[in-house]
């Protein structure tokens, strides 16, 4: 998912280079390639080996959802700002859904879920107490010259 | 998160003189402050472990406020409202990654850095890069990489610390770019990271002060949001679409390039390091994220606030966009509060020039003689000497041509995200990842990156509105590095050591 996403941000990019302006369709590769892009690395980095992501394919897409939606929305809602335009909590229509939408509802959402979920996805004490006992293992047998000693080696 | 960009503006906004006694005391008190922290820490530093990563020492609200506060810069109060003044909501897509960022670098990067950190006594992002491809080689030209970005990123914080102290004290340009790299060197030299950890949580809380009371300031003065809205709608209404007067292409390229790129932000993530006890990561995400949209509110409300008091006759007209933040403080604001919001500025850029004086130091004593199969024996004391070159030369740089020192900062930012994010963030989540990938990657960004800005800076070569040479070298090492990772696939597992492999399956 990372990798087409990411072609498709660079399609984009490389269209912008054509000598007949930008094509219409180029913001809306970035508008879809950028969320998913994003959900793709947080699931790249939440995984745990065979247990997957868990839980977190709920917040996961919620936030690739809401921000592909909050960018298409944009793109494709009319501009029609005016003095009496219907405010949404100060802001017109798409500026509330691009500040509001994008800039909050990741921002709660995300952080929670990384709490709540901390213990059962990310890390635990026992996690910790592995590291070092191997680490503590490896130093012994390289200072017993017993194994190869692990590190840079080109 | 906005380094690069908002020092460049910084620079180029030319503070006016804010010299008055209430400035002066604020700004003096700010530095005595800063110096009591230095003193301090300088007694609690003795090695080379305590001078790079605090010895692995620093709990979570203090390390939480210190990311907060080298994350933003003085972009946030001064370049990033000015910008917002000029090209409306479109600027806030380089702020409104912040949603996501803090949680991305936690699940991507956190865990695995400070795992590592604890399993080899890693003080270096290089360092991670050495470890998980057993390669000297990919740590060097890391290393190279990033002393290129740092270089830049000193230059431009030099220079903005002259501007702002020069703004607050009247001393002149040049004595302002010494005295603020004075100060800074001489806490980075002697208290190493531990007094700058403590001197940015002094700075980041000052920075979340001075943004929140301008904030509700702003608000209470324009009569609330809707109003304020309401004055720029009947005036501007572009200013006030999604993507304000930038073209869309543009705008989400700035979401593009700061949401990725700050995986890739050595300042930031190399204090994943820094936590006392990794289990702490649990609630770092949500603190940080929160004090981020604290820092941030001024440069939202300062940024539609003055073009609503401008347009409905309340302030003057601009001479340029870059004085939004300081003709509304110095003219709208009580003193006070601007003698708060200058020193959160100068707090800004000195705790962003500490933390880079910090990781350079630590490539050049470090990570550049591991490249070259060295070890240096006393470490603390190189790192002590290389921080005052480092300081030096910033310094000495910055009294060159503001142009010039502003496009040695625009590619800081753009630089280390093309050369680290694929190898680092990818890379310590993904086993199929070669050593081969990441220094084609890294070479690749670093490369691209230098190319193309130089090339726009000579004006050899113009860019297509809405696309940069930060996003173009970014999503070319992203291809790169899974190119030719592919193509080296069979050497993939072999380049993994038991411990690594142990932190990645984690």
């Amino acid at each position: 998912m990372l990798v087409i996403s990411l072609s498709g941000i660079a399609v984009a990019y490389a269209s912008a280079f054509a000598t007949s302006g930008i094509p219409g369709w180029a913001p809306w590769l970035l508008a879809v390639g950028i969320p998913f892009a994003i959900g793709a690395i947080m699931i790249l980095g939440a995984t745990r080996g065979r247990q997957g992501i868990g839980p977190l394919k709920v917040p996961f897409a919620f936030v690739v959802v809401t921000l592909a939606l909050g960018f298409c929305a944009a793109l494709i809602l009319p501009a029609a700002e005016s003095a009496n335009s219907t405010l949404w909590l100060g802001l017109p229509v798409r500026a509330a859904i691009v500040i509001y939408g994008i800039g909050l509802f990741p921002t709660i959402v995300l952080p929670i879920a990384y709490a709540l979920t901390f213990e059962s996805q990310t890390l635990t004490a026992e996690d910790v107490e592995r590291v070092r006992s191997l680490a503590r293992g490896i130093e012994q047998s390289e200072s017993e010259g017993i194994v190869d000693q692990p590190g840079p080696t080109s | 998160m906005t380094g690069s960009l908002g020092l460049s503006a910084l620079i180029q906004a030319s503070l006016p003189s804010a010299a008055q006694p209430a400035v002066i005391a604020v700004g003096a008190v700010y530095f005595a402050v800063v110096i009591g922290i230095s003193v301090w820490a300088a007694r609690k530093t003795r090695t080379a472990a305590d001078f790079f990563v605090a010895g692995k020492g620093i709990g979570l609200i203090a390390l939480t406020v210190a990311s907060v506060s080298v994350s933003v810069s003085g972009f946030a109060f001064i370049g990033g409202p000015g910008l917002m003044y000029a090209v409306g909501l479109g600027a806030m897509f380089i702020v409104l990654p912040a949603s996501v960022t803090n949680v991305m670098g936690a699940w991507v990067l956190a865990k695995r850095l400070r795992l590592l950190g604890e399993a080899r006594g890693l003080i270096t992002i290089p360092d991670a890069i050495g470890a998980r491809y057993r390669s000297p080689a990919a740590q060097g030209i890391a290393g190279v990489a990033m002393l290129f970005g740092i270089v830049g990123y000193m230059a431009t914080n030099a220079l903005a610390m002259g501007v702002v102290i020069n703004s607050i004290f009247d001393v002149g340009l040049g004595w302002g770019i010494w005295i603020g790299m004075g100060i800074t060197l001489a806490y980075s030299a002697s208290g190493g990271i531990l007094a700058g950890i403590y001197n940015d949580v002094f700075q980041g809380t000052l920075m979340a002060v001075a943004s929140v009371l301008v904030f509700f300031f702003v608000l209470d003065f324009g009569g609330g949001l809707g109003e304020i809205s309401r004055t720029i709608l009947a005036a501007d209404p572009a200013f006030l679409g999604p993507w304000g007067k930038l073209t869309p292409l543009a705008a989400l390229s700035f979401f593009f390039v700061f949401s990725m790129g700050s995986l890739g932000q050595p300042q930031a993530v190399h204090k994943y390091y820094m936590l006392r006890d990794p289990l702490q990561l649990k609630w770092y995400p949500l603190l940080k994220t929160l004090g981020l949209v604290l820092v941030l509110l001024l440069y939202f409300g300062v940024g539609v606030g003055v073009k609503a008091f401008v347009e409905a006759g309340r302030m003057a007209p601009l001479a340029s966009p870059d004085q939004a933040t300081p003709s509304l403080l110095l003219n709208v604001t009580p003193i006070v509060l601007a003698a708060l919001v200058f020193s959160g500025v100068a707090a800004a850029t000195m705790s962003a020039a500490n933390s880079f004086i910090n990781i350079g130091a630590a490539i050049v004593m470090h990570d550049l003689p591991v490249a070259f199969g060295r070890r240096l024996k006393n470490e603390l004391a190189w790192g002590r000497g290389v921080t005052v070159l480092i300081a030096a030369a910033a310094a000495i740089t910055a009294q060159q041509s503001g142009s010039m020192v502003a496009f040695l900062g625009i590619f800081g930012w753009g630089l280390f995200a093309s050369t680290l994010v694929p190898t680092l963030a990818v890379g310590l989540n993904w086993q199929g990842a070669t050593r081969a990938g990441a220094i084609a990657s890294i070479t690749t960004g670093l490369v691209v990156t230098l190319a193309l800005e130089v090339a726009a800076y000579r004006k050899t070569f113009t860019f297509p509105a809405g696309v940069t040479a930060s996003a173009v070298a970014l999503v070319l090492s992203f291809l790169v590095f899974f190119s030719v990772s592919w193509v080296t696939r069979r050497t993939a597992a072999s380049s993994i050591d038991p411990d690594v492999r142990l932190v990645m399956e984690m």
